[in-house]
């Protein structure tokens, strides 16, 4: 190992720092021969106020850890919480809920109802949740993402950036525990895609949100804090204050 | 590319199935009609066959009168004339034959069958091999206090030999013992008819007239064919006795024939349902293939990207339409089996009873059904798989399928052109042109409706939505906006629901109508305080002596009958009500425009205004009138009335038919009490003369106008129930678009339930869309129905002043039912949009 910095999950993190955590978990598709391990025993936690990425290759179970820890699937082995709450024996309901309340989403496309404006998508966990929300709190959001003359604009009037933009602002809107982001730039070229990136780097830096993002694409990952390697549903490794050439470099080294 | 098409079309087994439904149903309600009136035809057809069996030759009376409303009446024949035919070589032996009505009272005291169900006969059991029935139990009645009835009623009303049975006709009620039990030919009874069968004089003097029967069955000694013994029988006939002789084949079928001409229309009615349901199919029909077409835009893109050319797409839509319509229609057939079984169940629960035995499957029924099911998906699918055709290579990818409503303007420019002319060809035959104008006027109304329905879709469903989605929030406003985000698909989806309601409402407008009409033309002309009537209006009623006893009780001041017969007038029969002038003041009020009720003459006419008019008829004109057995007179116009609560255009003296051989009953019987008389104790008496009897229905002036104002309470109920299944079919409409709409919009669903929707929510939102679509059409198609109610009171009613009465309380049923319409129609959708994969949905490829 040539990079210093890259260890195996740092064992000392307290418990209250952790928006998210994931302990043991594995994830089997399948059974017998054409059984598939995409995840295989992973323990890791996202610390609070922290911007990270999930890197590797395609099928190295970046996607279905996200998912697992969101609550969208369920795990074969394991056990997760997020913000202290542990989701397994959740039902159905409650895990609605704390998605609703807890998590922020941003996906690569399709983030937002085409038949709601832009305002409307922001706020529309708080909705269901049939809350009001906080005033001062959206109102920041919305000078924050630069969107305040397009707020009744439905997302078919908008750029493939704006509407990105919009994903994010949604899912900061009810003050999450944690955003999980899948490819949040995947469909964006690379000037909006930066856009985009820097928006979530504030949210973090200056509001003090907690980020995962899921991406493959280093320039993109060097926006977090801390990077996650993922290899055959294994942690293959981390990186603290990465930039995209230790990214790359790294990268090369884990494809070997 | 033929290959391709079937394959395609079979692969996508849920859009086959779901397209399908629409056309089983609409093909299943015409296989229905036509396996069940096929059935009750043939049946009926066995039936008469097997009566006339063993009859070779059938004297009748040679003077008819044609009955108005179908049937005919015929004159009697002397039993003088019997020992006659006897008499001619080649006859075995002549069985009289009367078929009069007699009732069966029960032990219960209540007459034995239902009032509108198989009639109740009165005939003659004799032991000539001629003759109708077999000895079962005991033996033939001999003698006026004799009787022996069928095995079937015996049966029901639990009657044992020996028993005393008490038997209303029209000469009135008496009792007899009864000293046999008989089957008809095989049969214990044919059709669920009751029969009270007497020896030959006890039958004629009670059912008909001394002396008279209403036929002879003649059975030839089989020396000669049945024409030669039929025209043989005839030659050696008296003119003067005014008979005819047919063979038992033309008698046979000349029965079926008018069995046949009332089931005929009783079929009509149901194919008219059917074609009315098949054509809401079409609309379901072609609401799926736009839908799918437009969701299928990649695919025919692909296909044309590949190399397909316009004219294949086309085509591929068309087999698909073609299997698709071939498949619904044989499934329709086959769920026609059961459906005929339902009719008959509706049919009876509606008070018409009719014999059904087996099935009847003609294969020209399903090669009819087979044809328009396919034909009518094939045209269903024209018009989208002509769109499919215009999809160019490289179309737009997108994720929801979006049709363009086109220009608003021009739509509704267009619907509204169609709406005047069909208002126009309304308004002439409301001026008196052919009703050929009305149909093609209410179909131009419709097809305005349809058209501008699109063009209205978005802001009706978003103003239907507005209080939702301040009851319900964020999912109320998803529902509202989802309603109105397609409005093509939104107005196509509604169109069934608006037909149907519409059809709906215009008949709970007219029938509230015609109630309101009913109550104050009977409550005008009725005076009194009670009323003994009889339901059975078609075949018997009340002895007319019953008038005279009621009239005799204490406390009675006025008691008089209300008859009814059918007379030839100028050559066609007409009905006529019969009336005793004298008893009938102040009880039956004509509303005279010339002439004094009370002076009717016994040669004397009273006509109604608008008949007078046509005819040219005033005070004084002499009309030809011909009775049922022969007997002409000359009446003189003595008055003439606005028209009459009372139906019938003629109203004429008892007296005009003494000495005929008329029958003569009465429907009615109105009763006025004594100012003094104690209502009570009189009510008792009257019940006690008439009810517990077995004659008639007592009610009180209000029960009666309730009950016949009510009457068309039953019409409606079985237009309801026919209507049901159009309302199904647009129930399965919107749970087809519904469904097509969910696997659309999985994506959004899918995100939704990501960030943070419940499965109720997502429930509630699909619920609420359904909702509003369904009261689209609801609300479009009240107003439609009223003005349909409205216009059809216009044309329907003879005299100018005829009330429109608007159903308040009927109209909102109309529109609650369809709010539940809508949320039923949600429930699978809304179940299949909760089980949307989540991560299926988000995931990018």
């Amino acid at each position: 190992m040539n990079n210093p910095s890259a260890t195996f999950p740092p064992p000392t993190a307290s418990s209250e720092s952790a928006a998210a955590r994931a302990t043991n978990v594995s994830k089997i598709y399948g059974h017998g021969d054409s059984e598939v391990r995409a995840l295989d025993d992973v323990t890791i936690q996202f610390e609070k106020g922290h911007f990270t990425a999930i890197m590797g290759p395609s099928g190295s179970g970046k996607s279905t850890l996200m998912h697992c820890m969101a609550g969208l699937d369920s795990l074969t082995t394991g056990s997760v919480s997020i913000n202290g709450i542990d989701l397994s024996g959740l039902s159905d309901k409650a895990l609605t809920k704390l998605r609703r309340d807890q998590i922020g989403f941003v996906f690569q496309a399709f983030n937002l109802i085409p038949t709601l404006n832009a305002k409307e998508n922001i706020v529309l966990p708080l909705s269901l949740g049939g809350q009001k929300g906080d005033d001062v709190w959206i109102d920041k959001i919305i000078d924050t993402i630069g969107l305040r003359d397009r707020l009744t604009h439905r997302p078919s009037e908008l750029s493939g950036g704006q509407q990105q933009r919009v994903a994010v602002a949604r899912a900061l809107a009810s003050k999450p525990a944690i955003i999980f982001a899948d490819e949040p730039t995947g469909n964006l070229d690379s000037r909006t895609g930066h856009e985009v990136l820097n928006f979530m780097r504030k949210a973090v830096s200056d509001l003090g949100q907690t980020i995962v993002m899921v991406t493959h694409d280093a320039s993109n990952a060097s926006y977090a804090d801390r990077i996650v390697f993922l290899k055959d549903g294994k942690i293959a490794g981390e990186m603290f204050e990465p930039t995209p050439d230790r990214v790359l470099d790294y990268l090369k080294h884990l494809g070997e | 590319m033929l290959r391709l098409s079937f394959k395609m079309t079979l692969a996508r087994k849920g859009r086959l199935f779901l397209t399908s439904l629409a056309i089983i149903l609409g093909t299943g309600f015409l296989a229905g009609t036509f396996i069940f009136s096929d059935t009750l035809n043939s049946t009926f057809d066995r039936l008469f066959s097997d009566v006339f069996k063993d009859v070779d030759a059938y004297v009748r009376s040679s003077s008819f009168v044609e009955a108005e409303f179908g049937g005919e009446q015929r004159g009697s024949t002397p039993i003088s004339a019997l020992e006659t035919v006897l008499a001619v070589p080649g006859v075995k032996d002549a069985a009289p034959d009367v078929q009069g009505y007699a009732r069966i009272i029960g032990k219960d005291g209540k007459p034995i069958g239902a009032d509108n169900g198989p009639p109740t006969f009165g005939g003659i059991a004799s032991a000539s091999v001629a003759g109708l029935w077999n000895i079962e139990v005991g033996r033939l009645p001999v003698g006026p206090s004799e009787m022996v009835m069928d095995k079937l009623t015996a049966k029901t009303g639990k009657f044992a030999l020996g028993d005393t049975v008490r038997i209303n006709a029209q000469t009135g009620s008496r009792e007899f013992a009864m000293v046999g039990i008989v089957n008809y030919g095989d049969v214990s009874s044919p059709g669920g008819a009751t029969f009270a069968l007497f020896d030959q004089p006890t039958a004629s003097e009670f059912l008909l007239k001394p002396g008279f029967v209403d036929a002879f069955l003649v059975q030839g000694d089989g020396t000669v064919s049945d024409e030669q013994l039929a025209s043989a029988i005839n030659a050696a006939l008296l003119p003067a006795d005014k008979l005819e002789t047919i063979t038992g084949a033309q008698i046979t079928k000349e029965t079926q024939d008018q069995i046949g001409a009332v089931l005929s229309f009783l079929t009509l009615f149901l194919t008219a349902f059917s074609f009315i349901a098949l054509g809401i199919g079409c609309f379901v029909i072609y609401n799926v293939f736009s839908i799918t077409t437009a969701q299928r835009l990649k695919e025919n893109a692909l296909l044309r990207a590949i190399g397909a050319n316009k004219r294949q797409v086309v085509t591929a839509m068309m087999v698909e339409a073609f299997i698709i319509g071939l498949l619904g229609s044989a499934l329709g057939f086959l769920s026609g089996i059961g459906l005929s079984k339902g009719l008959s169940a509706m049919l009876n629960a509606f008070g018409i009873e009719l014999p059904t035995t087996g099935l009847t499957i003609r294969t020209n029924r399903i090669a009819f059904t087979m044809i328009v099911g396919t034909v009518i998906t094939i045209l269903s699918a024209i018009l989208p798989a002509l769109r499919a055709g215009r999809v160019p290579p490289l179309a737009a990818l997108r994720d929801t399928a979006i049709e363009n409503v086109g220009s608003v303007k021009r739509r509704v420019t267009i619907g509204v052109i169609a709406m005047l002319l069909g208002a126009g060809a309304i308004t002439a035959t409301a001026a008196g042109a052919t009703n050929v104008l009305l149909g093609i006027g209410v179909l131009l109304v419709f097809a305005g409706v349809l058209i501008i329905g699109p063009g209205i879709a978005k802001p009706v469903a978003l103003s239907l939505g507005r209080p939702i989605e301040k009851l319900r929030g964020v999912t109320g406003a998803m529902a509202r906006q989802n309603a109105a985000r397609n409005p093509k698909r939104t107005a196509r989806t509604a169109a069934p629901v608006l037909i149907g309601v519409a059809l709906v409402t215009a008949m709970t407008v007219f029938a509230a109508s015609v109630r309101s009409e009913v109550r104050t033309t009977i409550g005008d002309q009725f005076q009194g305080d009670f009323i003994v009537s009889s339901a059975s209006r078609q075949f018997g009623g009340l002895a007319p002596s019953l008038a005279t006893e009621l009239a005799a009780i204490p406390g009675v001041a006025q008691a008089t009958g209300l008859g009814f017969t059918s007379v030839n007038i100028e050559g066609s029969g007409k009905f006529v009500l019969i009336i005793d002038p004298a008893t009938a003041s102040g009880l039956i009020t004509f509303n005279m425009v010339q002439g004094d009720q009370s002076k009717l003459s016994a040669n004397g006419i009273l006509v109604s205004d608008t008949r007078a008019l046509a005819k040219g008829w005033t005070i004084g004109s002499p009309i030809e009138i011909a009775m049922v057995d022969g007997t002409t007179k000359t009446v003189t116009v003595e008055g003439t009335f606005a028209s009459s609560g009372f139906g019938g255009s003629y109203v004429v003296n008892r007296e005009l038919f003494e000495g005929t051989l008329n029958n003569l009953f009465d429907a009615n019987i109105y009763i006025r009490l004594t100012n003094d008389a104690n209502k009570d104790q009189v009510y008792d008496a009257l019940t006690a003369a008439s009810t517990d009897k077995g004659l008639g229905t007592l009610q009180s002036r209000d029960e009666f106008i309730d009950a016949e104002s009510g009457q068309i309470n039953q019409i409606l109920g079985l237009i309801y129930g026919l209507l049901g299944l159009s309302i199904i079919i647009a129930i399965v409409g919107i749970v087809i678009t519904l469904l097509l709409s969910v696997f659309e919009r999985r994506r959004e669903i899918g995100l939704l339930r990501a960030i943070g929707m419940t499965r109720s929510q997502v429930r509630t939102t699909v619920r609420w869309e359904s909702v509003i679509t369904s009261m689209f059409g609801a609300i479009v198609g009240v107003v439609l129905g009223v003005v349909m109610g409205f216009v059809l009171i216009l044309i329907l009613a003879d005299s100018g002043a005829s009330a429109f009465s608007l159903p308040i309380a009927g109209t909102l049923w109309i529109l609650v039912l369809s709010f539940i319409v809508g949320v039923l129609a949600a429930v699978y959708p809304a179940r299949r949009a909760t089980k949307v994969d989540v991560i299926q949905a988000i995931a990018t490829t």
